[in-house]
């Protein structure tokens, strides 16, 4: 699945079959590589963040969870992934060779583990297994 | 396979670590090897106002050197300034500066001003930076008009701050551009060594 595929896709709690908020970007820990929570648009409650062990399952067409107490305010290591500096889409990629490869367009990824796959850049995508880093100024991955 | 880049172009090139962000950017690259290969660079922080850093790197932390950015593991591959410039005037730092040299040839004619390095990095990431030629600004006793002309260097040189020595024989090997200047190097560095066999 890819990341902007699902932006915008609907989180449904599975107690109340009502529509707990929408996904609005991804928080990725590139050391694993995979996503390990969700940032929420249009919440009812304070939080904003849904952690990834709190999915049910990543469908197709909706994202499920147990209940609107799946969607909390984030701690400290979702806060920090979830900041700008490490987000991948828009990000220049840059080889260990200091070569850059590109601009991240989209992250392919596996919906039932939230594992990233890919890297689609305008060129050849890169396996996400290449991934070292994502910070401020850009993606490295290894050359 | 390895790249070809002139000293200009690393000047300015930011410093990246793996975790992705530019801790300082290159201010000047360092010589080893009495101007043979590089040795480390000095730094200037990122922005506009920032001004040099107290910090340098040295080659032997680098993991990658290529036209977009030089890559280091994390901060800690930075060392004080002071004393990676103590361990390049032992190890051989060239006196004086490069750039403005007057490269003269064995049998004393003067080929022309050094105007830049240029640097071949081995594409293995592992390996040294060596310096393989000098971008000149052409002397007019030579008659090659006035584009800056690229000259191969052998694979050891003598430098005095002041001259540049190298064999006659680099006249024969001199390029206008970039793209053809690696396999010039290759010959003029062959040419030499079958010389020096027979």
């Amino acid at each position: 699945m890819l990341f902007t595929e699902a932006i915008g896709r609907k989180v449904v709690s599975t107690d109340t079959a009502s529509t707990v908020g929408r996904v609005r970007d991804y928080i990725v820990d590139p050391r694993l590589p995979g996503i390990v929570g969700l940032t929420l648009s249009k919440t009812s409650g304070e939080g904003g963040a849904l952690p990834w062990s709190n999915i049910i399952a990543f469908g197709v067409d909706a994202v499920t969870v147990p209940g609107a107490a799946a969607v909390v305010v984030p701690d400290g290591y979702l806060t920090e992934l979830a900041a700008k500096p490490h987000t991948l889409l828009g990000k220049r990629v840059l080889s260990t060779a200091g070569v850059q490869l590109g601009t991240i367009l989209d992250v392919d990824f596996d919906p039932a583990v939230g594992r990233l796959a890919w890297l689609l850049l305008e060129q050849a995508p890169i396996a996400a297994g290449r991934l070292l880093g994502v910070g401020s100024y850009a993606v490295v991955v290894r050359a | 396979m390895s790249i070809l880049l002139r000293s200009s172009e690393i000047n300015k090139l930011p410093v990246v670590t793996f975790a992705g962000e530019d801790i300082a950017q290159i201010k000047d690259v360092m010589y080893a090897a009495h101007g043979g290969r590089v040795g480390g660079f000095t730094l200037n922080g990122r922005g506009l106002f920032a001004g040099p850093l107290k910090t340098a790197l040295a080659w032997e932390t680098v993991v990658g050197l290529g036209p977009d950015a030089v890559i280091i593991q994390d901060e800690s591959s930075l060392t004080p300034t002071e004393s990676l410039l103590a361990a390049m005037q032992s190890s051989g730092q060239p006196p004086g500066d490069i750039l403005g040299s007057q490269v003269l040839t064995d049998d004393g004619a003067a080929l022309g001003v050094v105007i830049d390095v240029v640097i071949e990095v081995a594409g293995d990431g592992s390996s040294q930076a060596d310096v393989v030629g000098y971008e000149i600004d052409p002397a007019e006793g030579w008659g090659r008009g006035t584009n800056p002309m690229l000259i191969p260097l052998p694979d050891t040189l003598s430098a005095s701050g002041e001259h540049l020595m190298v064999p006659a024989a680099a006249r024969e090997f001199v390029t206008d551009d970039l793209a053809g200047f690696g396999a010039a190097v290759d010959d003029f560095r062959a040419h030499l060594r079958l010389r020096g066999r027979g």
